[in-house]
């Protein structure tokens, strides 16, 4: 277990920068996701600091100690590869012993590590199978299996879980928070899935355009998004924008649309009147009805998700979804009215997309 | 209705035309090697006379003279031994350079591979009187090696570019999760991409061998013991001492291609494969 901290890393490839200058500090034994958009550079981040890609600038610190001229063998780290990355041509046992194999540990030293990992993997009973025999699931405990035989003072995940199937997805998910828990091990964990970094992660890395937008708890970036992008990223489904210019109403601050209807804003919100701002409206903060800030328009699809219902509808020139309860009668072509506290309508400068 | 009958009556009219082909391809390599193996059983008279049909009495005696003397299995090993060790050579070899280009970024990389590749354009016999200067100044006249090493150099060209695309089509996250377990470059190839690589190390072997098999030029040129002949040089040997019974040199030949008839059989898969896989230069 170890902290690590990136120091104003840079990575180029010729004159094209793609990683601009990020740092941050991971305390011994957090648990961090990186997320963000393909592209972002959230991978070639996790592979500077695992030492299979050079740093153009900057410093990366294991335990306190710059780690950038060492190979990854000796940053002491393990990595769970999207593809697990498995020996096709060794069994399972061989797989996860083969790095305290190279490291040139006694026999008995490893079939006990590895027995170890095996139970608390419930891979025990597949020891012998070769990876070709084994479902992906499996596959995937075999490879974290293979991480946590060496102790490392840090688990990277290169988004581990993308090439399972969703129910298996969930399930592996579950695994690796209870694993965390267990060998509390520092993390840091790839991926695009915001449900997954949400569920898994102590703090969130939003990764754009190779800089961060935001660092902070899950619930941080949910309630207290730094952009317009953080809070577009975070939240299923996506919060819903409309464009609109800040006036007075009735003595207090809202949002004229394009449409001339207004929507009320929490008076402490930093605008000005006539800002051109954007407002953002969380599906899930609607309530169905017409009390306080209300819109109303015409239901343009009704998706039923069991427990809820994701009612699409249209408003000031704009598609808007809302999350109702699973019995809302909506239905297609009808009208639909939602409510929603002013104090949850988010607000944000038009221009530089800075929450407001 | 006969959208389906012309479809199904041009799929009948492809395979046909395909059979057709296919036979006459078949009959042109399959007649020579079948008149060879009948004529080893007839007696002089009766090839004279009838060289394609079966045999009127059927004359054992012809293989066995040649399976009971020394002279047929001395040459076998002398073949063995040569295209055994051309093959260990070469697959060593180019698996350890064709690692090297596909893996290791160095100056010079892509200039040195077109200088190994250019080999491909030039049989040995294009060389054969600088090679005969150079075995002779090494001392390796009239030695197995003096073979060996030249039938290893004009097989790299092949050996690596097929080892070099089999090895870069391996997962790079193979190769980084490696790296991470704590392998080098030579851990990678010794414990990961040799492992992998059964099938194409089969292929070059199989292709090499044949080749060396079948040399007749360089041993030609570089062995002067009649010991040390392998069976191409045994056969033209066995021909000047036997010019006009040709039913005996029909059967040393149909003895000798025999062997690398039932290799071929056993590996045809892996040779298809691998001359499949290294026919573009990505």
């Amino acid at each position: 277990m170890a902290s690590v901290e990136l120091r104003d890393i840079r990575k180029s490839y010729g004159v094209l920068e793609v990683i601009h200058g990020v740092s941050l500090s991971i305390g011994e034994g957090e648990f961090i996701a990186l997320v963000g958009p393909s592209g972002c550079g959230k991978s070639t981040l996790l592979r500077m600091i695992a030492g299979l890609e050079d740093i153009t600038d900057g410093e990366v610190l294991i335990g306190g100690k710059v780690v950038n001229p060492l190979t990854p063998r000796e940053r002491n780290i393990a990595m769970v590869f999207q593809s697990y990355a498995l020996y096709p041509h060794m069994t399972v046992a061989e797989n996860m012993g083969f790095n305290l194999k190279l490291s040139g540990l006694p026999k008995s030293e490893i079939d006990k590590r590895v027995g170890e990992a095996a139970r608390m993997l419930a891979l025990t009973e597949l020891l012998d199978r070769k990876p070709s025999q084994l479902s992906g699931g499996q596959r995937q405990r075999v490879a974290m299996g293979r991480a946590i035989v060496r102790d490392p003072a840090v688990f990277l995940f290169d988004e581990p879980l993308s090439n399972l199937d969703a129910k298996l997805r969930v399930q592996m998910r579950t695994e690796i928070k209870a694993l965390h828990q267990k060998v509390a091990t520092t993390s840091i964990y790839v991926t695009h899935d915001q449900i997954e970094a949400m569920t898994l992660a102590d703090r969130i890395v939003v990764l754009n355009g190779g800089r961060v937008e935001q660092v902070g708890t899950p619930l941080e970036l949910y309630r207290t998004p730094a952009n317009l992008f953080v809070a577009g990223f975070i939240g299923s489904p996506a919060m819903n924008v409309l464009d609109g210019t800040v006036e007075a109403a009735d003595g207090e601050p809202a949002v004229r649309l394009r449409d001339g209807s207004a929507i009320r804003i929490a008076p402490e919100r930093k605008v000005r009147l006539g800002q051109a701002v954007r407002i953002g409206l969380r599906p899930e903060h609607f309530v169905a009805g017409d009390k306080g800030n209300a819109i109303v328009g015409r239901t343009l699809l009704v998706e039923p998700t069991g427990a809820q219902t994701h009612v699409l509808f249209e408003f000031a020139g704009e598609q808007i979804t809302a999350v109702v309860d699973g019995d809302h009668p909506a239905r297609h072509g009808t009208l639909f009215k939602a409510a929603m506290d002013r104090s949850q309508v988010y607000v944000f400068d038009r221009q530089s997309g800075a929450a407001l | 209705m006969t959208d389906t009958t012309s479809s199904v009556r041009m799929i009948t009219g492809t395979r046909l035309y395909l059979y057709v082909s296919l036979s006459l391809v078949a009959m042109l390599v399959l007649l020579p090697l079948v008149t060879t193996a009948l004529g080893g059983f007839k007696s002089l008279g009766d090839l004279r006379v009838n060289p394609f049909g079966l045999p009127s009495e059927w004359l054992w005696s012809n293989y066995l003279d040649i399976l009971f003397g020394d002279r047929y299995w001395r040459q076998m090993l002398n073949s063995l031994f040569i295209a055994t060790v051309t093959v260990v050579l070469t697959v060593i070899v180019s698996a350890m350079a064709a690692f090297t280009f596909a893996h290791v970024k160095f100056f010079g990389a892509n200039q040195l591979l077109n200088y190994f590749l250019i080999g491909l354009m030039f049989p040995a016999a294009t060389a054969i009187l600088p090679l005969f200067i150079r075995i002779r100044d090494l001392g390796l006249l009239d030695t197995y090696w003096g073979v060996i090493l030249p039938q290893v150099a004009f097989g790299l060209g092949m050996s690596i570019l097929l080892f070099r695309n089999y090895f870069r089509n391996l997962p790079e996250e193979l190769f980084q999760a490696a790296f991470v377990d704590g392998c080098g470059y030579i851990r990678f190839f010794w414990h990961i991409s040799m492992p992998l690589s059964r099938p194409i190390v089969s292929t070059v072997g199989i292709i090499t061998f044949v080749h060396s098999w079948n040399s007749y030029i360089l041993p030609l040129i570089m062995l002067n013991t009649e010991e040390k002949y392998p069976w191409p040089l045994g056969i033209m040997v066995y021909r000047g001492e036997f010019g006009t019974d040709w039913q005996l040199v029909l059967a040393f030949i149909t003895l000798t291609i025999l062997p690398t008839v039932i290799v071929f059989f056993l590996a045809q898969k892996h040779i298809i494969a691998g001359l499949t896989a290294g026919a573009v230069k990505s």
